[in-house]
């Protein structure tokens, strides 16, 4: 197979993806892409939104059309970890012997929808930290790998605080991608009412194995990086620490802390993905302006006076890219150099 | 794998695109810089005659070829070119990003793909001039230099100066006749000069012999009218005493404290006016330090204003006295004694029209209004009923306890006991709701307003607080210290 037609084939099975998907879920087309986005490139995808902006019934889509196995773990405060990786529990056999055997928890799907992730206590959701990062988990000192692709789907409500635990930073790190789901425009709104009051309900068709998946994924490492392109992503992510010497005066007065170097590797393969799916052989800069927010998000921290400002973040991060595209050689630069 | 030539032939192209417009940038400002010789060599065609024109010519073409050169002999690197292209025709990076990987060891198979896409876009190219042209900053000034050039070259020479600088020295035969044939002024200066050709003239003679003026009646050494201003005018003419009345009222000047602060407004409250005045009496200074003359001045400032209706009088004459009999601790235990009734008339005549119904009424009526303890009584709290934030605490039907917040989680939770005051001020009233206000206070005032203080400035050296905030804390803590 050419390089042409493997490309060709990962922009048909992205949009028939996304067409599934879009059966469904009205509008969020910028959603449905970056999380297909986060699917391919091989990360997990945090989804923030109020409620009913059907966060889940996107996930819940997502994995229908995908020949995976699907497991939904509904976060409560007394969710405990081995309700999500599972335990030891005795058996007896045939001869009346009694024995451990382990039970696997819903982990042990390949797309694992985490709703409501931030009402689970800090010690269950860190029994998902070694699942999203290491693709495997311990129990019982015995080390049992996920199936691959692994892909978490985490959902939270951004405006009920009272009992919740907001994710520690640690663990919003290990999401690839942080997804504002914002209320649907009133043609959308429209559309969502025509379509769920309706008597007959869509059914969506599974158009793509994890075996393909996981070819994909292959693929996507190998799009080819300009150096160029490689230091605009690492401008991006320097600028956001207020402690680099080149910081722009955003991020000093507002910035407590800046993306970990996660951060530039969420950039880079999602900016991956994002070229393929547009049928681009390299990464462009605006495949790194359209994924700075969604891959940075959740892991710059506002100051305290940027809390107190009530500085948005996903304004803050424009403005620190705009200003490392107008530092970095664009523009007139070359020309005057 | 070689990258295709058709790549190559579009770097090329832009990269001479780019050093065409560079040669023409830097040709306009090797013109503009050249045209200021040129300027100069034109100004002096006179003594340098018809040559000048063509000097100023050769200058400015000079600097237009050197910029040009400059611009031409400026090395244009591959990739800036590349990428040039790729944003003038939207080609998205595939230039650059295919002439960088083309040749790298480690390139995958999507690199071969990408230069066929990239060649087949840049094929269907029509070829244009990509590279705009960027005007230096100098283009804007050019037209003058230009113009002076043009102008000086067409208008008769500019007439040199031939005034020399006037010489002190014993001159010549001529020179002396120079000098009669002059003005009056010179005149009065020549006969002294002839007199005594060999002593330099005194400095104070030369200075303002020459200030005066032909029309001044006045005789070489007479500096009066110089202190016509002065009470020194009529004395002799003396340039110590001068300096030394300066002296005296820039020393006059430097007693700050006998100036008006103009950044307080000290009509609002004599109260006010006299307490800073007696903070800065002691501040920072051991109590034997203290000037008695202050000590008098402030005495006798509080005597004034007590004859306008204070009662403190009898204390400050205690001072006084005390003051005069050489005992200034006695004497500041008056002021202090005469400062307090001061202060306690301003308040009694306040009559709580700038605290909103005193601090009495906020205890009893509004404070708890404020819908904090509903129940009202002795169980009120301060901040009502915890609200189950911390562990242990409030309603929660947890056995582990609710959710600790996150530091900083929201940043609109943290509350301040307390409004802000209208009236005389700006500061803040803290409302003593609770049980805390209906109880005789058991604390020392001070004790716990220097805890207070203390924590505030550990709070504010360790904690961000927006800048703004800085002033209001400061604002809130002066405001009760001053009360």
């Amino acid at each position: 197979m050419t390089q042409d037609a493997r490309v060709q084939e990962f922009v048909a099975a992205f949009e028939g993806l996304r067409a599934e998907v879009e059966k469904v879920i009205v509008g969020h087309r910028e959603i449905i892409n970056h999380v297909l986005v986060g699917m391919f490139a091989g990360g997990h995808v945090l989804l923030e939104g109020v409620p009913g902006l059907g966060k889940t019934l996107l996930v819940k889509t997502l994995s229908e059309s995908l020949e995976l196995s699907f497991a939904r773990v509904q976060f409560t405060p007394d969710l405990m970890p081995a309700d999500i990786i599972g335990t030891n529990i005795i058996v007896e056999d045939a001869e009346g012997r009694k024995h451990f055997q382990f039970q696997p928890g819903p982990i042990f799907a390949h797309v694992v929808l985490a709703d409501e992730i931030n009402r689970a206590t800090p010690k269950t959701q860190s029994a998902l930290l070694e699942g999203m990062q290491e693709s495997s988990v311990t129990v019982g000192g015995i080390s049992r790998p996920l199936p691959a692709p692994f892909f978490v789907l985490a959902t939270q409500n951004p405006i009920e605080m009272e009992g919740t635990y907001p994710l520690p930073e640690a663990q919003l790190d290990r999401f690839l991608l942080k997804l504002r789901v914002r209320y649907p425009a009133i043609e959308e709104l429209n559309a969502i009412i025509d379509r769920t009051t309706h008597a007959r309900p869509v059914s969506v068709e599974r158009v793509m194995s994890g075996a393909k998946a996981l070819q994909f994924r292959e693929l996507i490492r190998e799009v080819p990086v300009a150096s160029h392109i490689r230091d605009f992503a690492s401008g991006i992510v320097m600028a956001t620490h207020p402690q680099w010497a080149d910081a722009p005066e955003v991020t000093r007065r507002f910035v407590r802390y800046g993306a970990s170097p996660r951060g530039a590797q969420a950039l880079i393969l999602g900016a991956k993905v994002r070229a393929l799916a547009e049928a681009r052989y390299n990464v462009s800069a605006d495949d790194l302006k359209a994924l700075a927010a969604p891959a940075l998000r959740h892991r710059v921290i506002l100051n305290f006076e940027g809390e107190a400002e009530g500085i948005d973040i996903d304004n803050l991060i424009a403005q620190i890219v705009e200003g490392v595209e107008a530092a970095t050689a664009r523009g007139k630069e070359p020309f005057l150099r | 794998m070689a990258h295709s030539e058709t790549l190559d032939r579009l770097v090329r192209r832009v990269a001479a695109q780019v050093r065409r417009r560079r040669a023409e940038h830097h040709a306009i400002r090797g013109a503009f810089w050249a045209s200021l010789p040129a300027v100069a060599v034109i100004a002096l065609k006179g003594p340098i005659g018809p040559r000048a024109v063509i000097i100023a010519i050769a200058l400015v073409v000079a600097g237009v070829l050197v910029g040009a050169a400059w611009g031409l002999l400026k090395r244009t690197r591959q990739s800036d070119a590349a990428r040039l292209a790729d944003r003038a025709f939207g080609l998205e990076d595939r230039v650059a990003t295919a002439l960088e990987w083309a040749e790298r060891p480690d390139k995958t198979p999507l690199v071969a793909a990408l230069v066929d896409d990239a060649t087949a876009r840049v094929s269907a190219l029509s070829p244009r001039t990509i590279v705009g042209r960027i005007w230096p900053r100098e283009a804007r000034f050019l037209p003058v230099p230009v113009l002076a050039v043009i102008v000086l070259a067409l208008a008769p020479p500019v007439p040199m100066p031939s005034g020399r600088l006037p010489d002190f020295t014993p001159g010549g035969e001529e020179e002396e006749k120079e000098a009669r044939a002059g003005s009056g002024e010179l005149e009065q200066r020549s006969p002294r000069e002839t007199r005594d050709k060999l002593r330099p003239p005194a400095f104070e003679e030369r200075e303002f012999a020459a200030r005066s003026g032909a029309a001044s009646a006045s005789t070489a050494g007479d500096l009066s009218a110089v202190f016509k201003d002065t009470s020194l005018s009529s004395q002799r003419p003396d340039f110590n005493s001068f300096l030394k009345k300066g002296d005296d009222r820039l020393k006059l000047l430097e007693q700050v404290d006998r100036l008006p602060d103009l950044a307080s407004d000290f009509t609002t409250s004599q109260y006010k006016m006299v307490f800073k005045k007696s903070k800065a009496l002691a501040g920072g200074m051991r109590p034997n330090d203290i000037s008695p003359k202050k000590l008098k001045e402030l005495l006798e400032e509080m005597e004034r204003l007590g004859r306008k209706g204070g009662n403190w009088n009898s204390e400050v004459g205690e001072g006084m006295d005390a003051l005069e009999g050489g005992q200034t601790d006695k004497a500041m235990e008056a002021m202090q004694k005469a400062l307090d009734k001061m202060r306690a008339q301003e308040e009694a005549q306040r009559g709580g029209k700038g605290l909103r119904g005193g601090r009495d009424n906020e205890r009893g009526g509004s404070g708890r209004e404020r819908g904090r303890g509903e129940g009202g009584g002795a169980d009120d709290q301060d901040f009502g009923d915890a609200e189950g934030l911390l562990p242990g605490k409030g309603k929660s039907n947890s056995p582990k306890g609710e959710a600790s917040r996150r530091l900083q989680a929201s940043p609109y939770d943290v509350g301040v006991e307390g409004e802000s005051r209208r009236g005389r001020k700006d500061g803040y009233d803290t409302n003593m709701t609770g049980r805390g206000g209906q109880m005789g206070s058991r604390l020392q005032y001070l004790g716990v307003i220097g805890q207070y203080r203390k924590m505030m400035e550990d709070a504010i050296t360790r904690e961000s607080v927006p800048r703004d905030y800085h002033s209001q804390i400061k604002d809130y803590f002066q405001a009760l210290d001053e009360r």
